[in-house]
């Protein structure tokens, strides 16, 4: 090693330092980007496609329009859904499906989309929530169906 | 393809061809070396480069079949072989004659108990060592009997066996030390904040110098691939996004493509024009992480959050479109989940303008600066014919001056209607591993400029039926993920279900490779060779 | 401008007047302790404090801001979290050596903070080699360092305690060498003499050449020292998880943490007081009226924000540098710091001869 590369390399090494000083220094004074998070609750929204957790939609009236098929249940990956039906007579001698319990377990849920993607009405969605930390597992197994719902007339 | 058939006829007489868009040839277990050879050795053949071995349970018979590539002549074969002893199955080894099946035959003795005759470790690869059973077997009893939920801690061996195939037909077993007890060895992981996630090395060390070190995986290891084959494909498609996770949306895309090929779907350009978008935004995220994570494994924290800070962009802008940051869930069978979102064109080319400055200041920060040039420069050197070996694919591979970018060699979606330059390096240093991953991200933002204005109008998916089967026979489609080709093997026998699915992970060479390069070096330049190889765990385990 | 001394003065005249020379003497030494000691804890979580800050503003973020006013309060949090955490104890150490390693380090830490001159009359330990006690002292701490690595029984610490005995011993080297160069420039090793000697212009622009070449390579040294990035290759986050305090736990952690802050202070001081004036305000021989208004600021000001903007520097190159390689580190030192710091010191030795300086 000859001393002008010894030297070349020292000073070329040291202004490499000095250019990166500068940067960051000059970062340094920049706009932070933090998002102070529980503060900036109001205006903090989620993409609208963004996946939180599983609803059964209900109308203003509150009707689903969960028919109990059970195709979302059988699409899921994980067992995730759990669809409890019941078979109901009606006057007519018609025998038809009424969904009882719409059950969704958050913890196990791999956000996949298939139950809505398959389901053939429509009547599940994916809502943008996101503050879902709970205490415990159990709390994390939801009925989606709303107390007293039932199945909205087809149109 | 003739002449393919000819000249491998004309080599093992007894082999039987197949023609198929990938040829075929199946020869026995005792021929199975010496095709392999000649496949490799053959002016004409040069299959140099080993993407993918497969192990394959025949239902009577276990077997393995490996895709072989020609980087000289382009040209693919799988070579089938097959053992029909459930009991004691033995294969040759081919890992004398490509390096990558070292550890992929480990993963096939590891998933089927195929014994590989002439390798020199034959040791579990995912699994614990006390693991009874090999999991991939069809006849597998996934019994809480059999494998209990372990209480204890796993002991790990420091001895391995080889079994060596004795002129009489015999079978020997040979005891192989894997570290003399006098070795000082430290375990670099499984929890070590320079291996990004749950892998252990342990190294042996003489002082600072690194003397060799031992991957052990495993430790994320879901058997994605056995799961895969109780699902429907639909269902299968979930799974990829979990492999690499910064390559969520190349590994479905792969998933996607193979299945659709094999239905023989028609994608309308549309939807190839957005997921090249979204596979350049992956690329994007994946590369700028990459980034930071070299920073700060070199040191250097504060341009680790430079990093993240421009990550966040592209994040929110396909969680925009895709609803997920992380795990995408976009690429569907017959073409995405949904149309892009109306903001994602403003938001694209608001960050076409935003990067290259930022850019600027990386390489002010980092890209120049002396200390993080002499940490790289020169370390773990890798030429270009042990890359090809290894199959080190990707931006790592193409540091080694191997030009294997799987959207120049095999075009797909929209790849053949952009222009962009592959990055190529020659020194295979760390240095220019580091290089050719900053100019990706340089090509592609040009990528994303040529298309962003030319999203083509058409739908965003294809209808399908709502149950998918898939025709017999095996397909396989490979893309260029973050870290190298992604590829994904099915072997389908009509059902809704894959038979076999196989995903060739880029990762896997990758991480085998570290022995190699660190070996003398200093521990510093270990950290240093992992960071710029750039392995990602949950894509080395499945 | 005001002369601490005169406080000192008074204290002792007050104290001998009313107890035996023993006893008071007694009662001087423990208030002394107190006041050092408290004056280490505080400027200790001052410290870590304004280092998250910092480091936050490089890194675009905003730092602690929840404990307190603009999160004032966190240090004083995480001190009282680290208090009544438990001491883990871990098997198969050397106890004895365990337990001791963190005291030595933070008694090496607290001698030297003794010597510094924190302004006019504010000084506890002042005699004729100063400055070598100061340098001989803060060098015991690499002995709780390599201490703490050999008896955790871990490898990882090991191997940190032993780059970190390379590293500091090497260092030592360049310290002792840039500080004698000005030791040869202000003619005493007493550091308050050397002080006061800069009333007329600090040694960093009297010395010009010399002195700032001294400057640039004591502030490296300076940095490897206490083993900070770029040069924090004992606790190396993401080679050795944390080095040789790898399996410390509770106060005796804290230890290690606070004396890893004081010594940046100590650097720091000594980097002041010896380039920079110390306590000294900025005088321009001519400008009398400017002088002046310089004095009316007080010592321990000018003292204080002259080591801040030392400090400042310093965690500049942590938060911007990545890690050196432990060859690297090495090489940096004997091969350029070392011969820069032997033809400087010979070209102080000329200047001093043929008095070509301010």
């Amino acid at each position: 090693m000859n001393i002008t590369t010894y030297l070349k390399g020292f000073f070329n090494g040291l202004w490499s330092l000095l250019v990166g000083m500068k940067t960051t220094l000059r970062i340094f004074f920049r706009k932070k980007t933090t998002e102070c998070y529980p503060e900036n609750r109001g205006t903090l929204k989620m993409f609208d496609r963004f996946r939180g957790e599983l609803t059964l939609i209900h109308n203003e009236n509150n009707e689903h329009k969960c028919i109990a098929c059970g195709i979302c249940e059988l699409n899921c990956p994980n067992h995730t859904i759990r669809v409890v039906s019941e078979k109901i007579t009606d006057a007519d001698g018609k025998t038809t499906r009424v969904l009882q319990r719409y059950e969704y377990d958050l913890g196990s849920c791999m956000f996949c989309e298939l139950c809505t993607r398959t389901c053939p009405h429509g009547a599940l969605a994916f809502t943008p929530t996101f503050e879902n930390a709970v205490y415990t597992r159990s709390k994390l197994v939801l009925k989606l169906n709303r107390e007293g719902s039932k199945l909205a007339n087809k149109k | 393809m003739i002449a393919l058939k000819e000249k491998i006829t004309s080599l093992v007489p007894a082999a039987a061809f197949d023609e198929a868009a990938i040829p075929t040839v199946t020869v026995a277990a005792s021929e199975y070396k010496q095709l392999a050879q000649q496949l490799r050795n053959d002016a004409d053949l040069q299959f140099n480069y080993l993407l993918c071995m497969t192990g394959m349970d025949f239902g009577d018979s276990l077997g393995v079949v490996i895709l072989l590539e020609s980087t000289t002549h382009l040209h693919q074969i799988y070579v089938k072989t097959v053992t029909a002893d459930r009991e004691n199955p033995y294969i040759p080894s081919v890992s004398d004659i490509w390096d990558t099946a070292r550890i992929n035959e480990r993963e096939v003795f590891d998933f089927f108990g195929i014994r590989f005759t002439g390798h020199p470790d034959m040791r579990r690869l995912f699994l614990r060592n006390d693991w009874v059973g090999y999991p991939l077997r069809k006849d597998y009893d996934a019994g809480e009997a059999l494998n209990p939920v372990p209480t204890e801690n796993e002991d790990i061996r420091d001895t391995t066996l080889t079994y060596e195939a004795l002129p009489d037909g015999a079978i020997a077993a040979r005891e192989r030390t894997v570290f003399e007890s006098e070795e000082y060895v430290v375990n670099v992981g499984p929890q070590h904040p320079a291996t990004h996630g749950v892998l252990h090395f342990r190294v042996s060390l003489e002082g600072e110098t690194v003397k060799k070190v031992d991957v052990n995986c495993g430790y994320i290891h879901r058997g994605i691939e056995k799961l895969c084959e109780k699902l429907t494909y639909p269902q299968t498609l979930g799974y990829t996004d979990r492999l690499d996770y910064l390559g969520s949306h190349q590994n479905r895309h792969a998933l996607c493509m193979c299945i659709e090929e094999a239905l023989g779907l028609e994608i309308p350009d549309r939807v190839k024009y957005i997921r090249t978008i979204m596979d350049e935004l992956q690329r994007l995220s994946s590369h700028l992480l990459f980034w930071s994570c070299l920073c700060m494994d070199l040191g250097a924290l504060t341009a680790f959050f430079y990093g993240f800070r421009d990550r966040e962009k592209v994040l929110n802008m396909m969680e925009e479109t895709t609803g997920g940051r992380l795990i995408q869930n976009y690429n569907v069978i017959g073409g995405v989940s949904a149309d892009i979102h109306p903001n994602l064109v403003s938001r694209i080319k608001e960050f076409l303008t935003y990067l290259p400055p930022m850019l600027k200041e990386y390489r002010d920060v980092f890209t120049g600066n002396v200390i993080a040039q002499q940490r790289m420069k020169g370390i773990g050197v890798l030429d270009t014919a042990t890359a090809i070996s290894y199959g080190v694919t990707g931006p790592s591979g193409r540091a080694s001056g191997w030009a294997c970018d799987t959207r120049k060699r095999k075009p797909y979606a929209a790849y053949d209607k952009v222009e962009f330059k592959e990055a190529v390096r020659t020194e295979g240093d760390s240095f220019a591993r580091y290089l050719v991953r900053i100019d990706e991200i340089e090509q592609s933002l040009h990528i994303l400029e040529q298309l962003v204005d030319n999203i083509p109008e058409g739908d965003y998916a294809v209808k399908t039926k709502p149950v998918i089967k898939l025709p017999e026979g095996c397909f396989f489609k490979s893309v260029e993920a973050s870290r190298g080709e992604f590829g994904v093997y099915i072997e389908s026998r009509g059902d809704k279900n894959p038979y076999r699915m196989k995903f060739r992970s880029p990762c896997l060479p990758l991480v085998d490779v570290v022995d190699m390069l660190s070996r003398d070096g200093k521990i510093a330049d270990l950290i240093a060779i992992g960071g710029t190889l750039d392995y990602v765990v949950p894509d080395i385990d499945r | 401008m005001f002369d601490f001394s005169v406080v000192t003065k008074w204290v002792d005249d007050l104290l001998n007047g009313i107890l035996s020379p023993t006893w008071a003497t007694f009662i001087e030494f423990v208030l002394i302790g107190v006041c050092i000691l408290t004056a280490y804890a505080v400027i200790a979580l001052a410290l870590i404090y304004i280092e998250r800050k910092v480091c936050a503003f490089f890194q675009c973020r905003l730092g602690p801001n929840r404990v307190g006013p603009f999160g004032l309060l966190q240090s004083v949090a995480d001190m009282f979290k680290m208090l009544i955490k438990e001491i883990i104890d871990i098997k198969h150490n050397d106890k004895f050596l365990f337990n001791l390693a963190p005291y030595v380090v933070i008694a090496a830490s607290v001698l030297a903070f003794g010597c510094i001159p924190f302004g006019k009359g504010l000084h506890i330990l002042d005699f004729n080699i100063g400055i070598f006690f100061l340098i001989a002292v803060s060098s015991i701490g690499v002995v709780g360092i390599l201490l703490a690595g050999w008896s955790s029984n871990n490898k990882y610490s090991l191997i940190g305690a032993m780059r970190s005995g390379a590293q500091m011993i090497s260092y030592e080297l360049s310290i002792g060498l840039s500080i004698l160069t000005i030791v040869i420039f202000a003619g005493s090793m007493q550091l308050s003499t050397i002080v006061e000697s800069q009333a007329n212009g600090w040694f960093l622009f009297r010395g010009h050449i010399p002195a700032l070449i001294a400057f640039l390579v004591y502030l490296v040294a300076g940095t490897a020292e206490t083993n900070r990035g770029p040069f924090d290759l004992p606790e190396a986050d993401s080679e050795l998880t944390a080095g040789y305090h790898t399996e410390y736990s509770g106060m005796h952690f804290g230890f290690f943490y606070l004396a890893e802050y004081l010594n940046l202070f100590i650097v720091a001081a000594v980097a002041s007081t010896l380039f920079l004036g110390g306590w000294m305000p900025l005088h321009i021989p001519g400008w009398d009226g400017f002088n002046q208004i310089m004095d009316y600021i007080p010592s321990p000001l000018w003292f204080l924000g002259k080591t801040a903007v030392m400090i400042f520097i310093m965690m500049w190159f942590k938060w911007t540098f990545p890690r050196l390689r432990i060859d690297q580190l090495l090489r940096l030192e004997w091969k350029y710091l070392l011969p820069i710091n032997l033809i400087n010191l010979v070209l102080m030795v000329i200047i001093v001869v043929f008095k070509i300086h301010f």
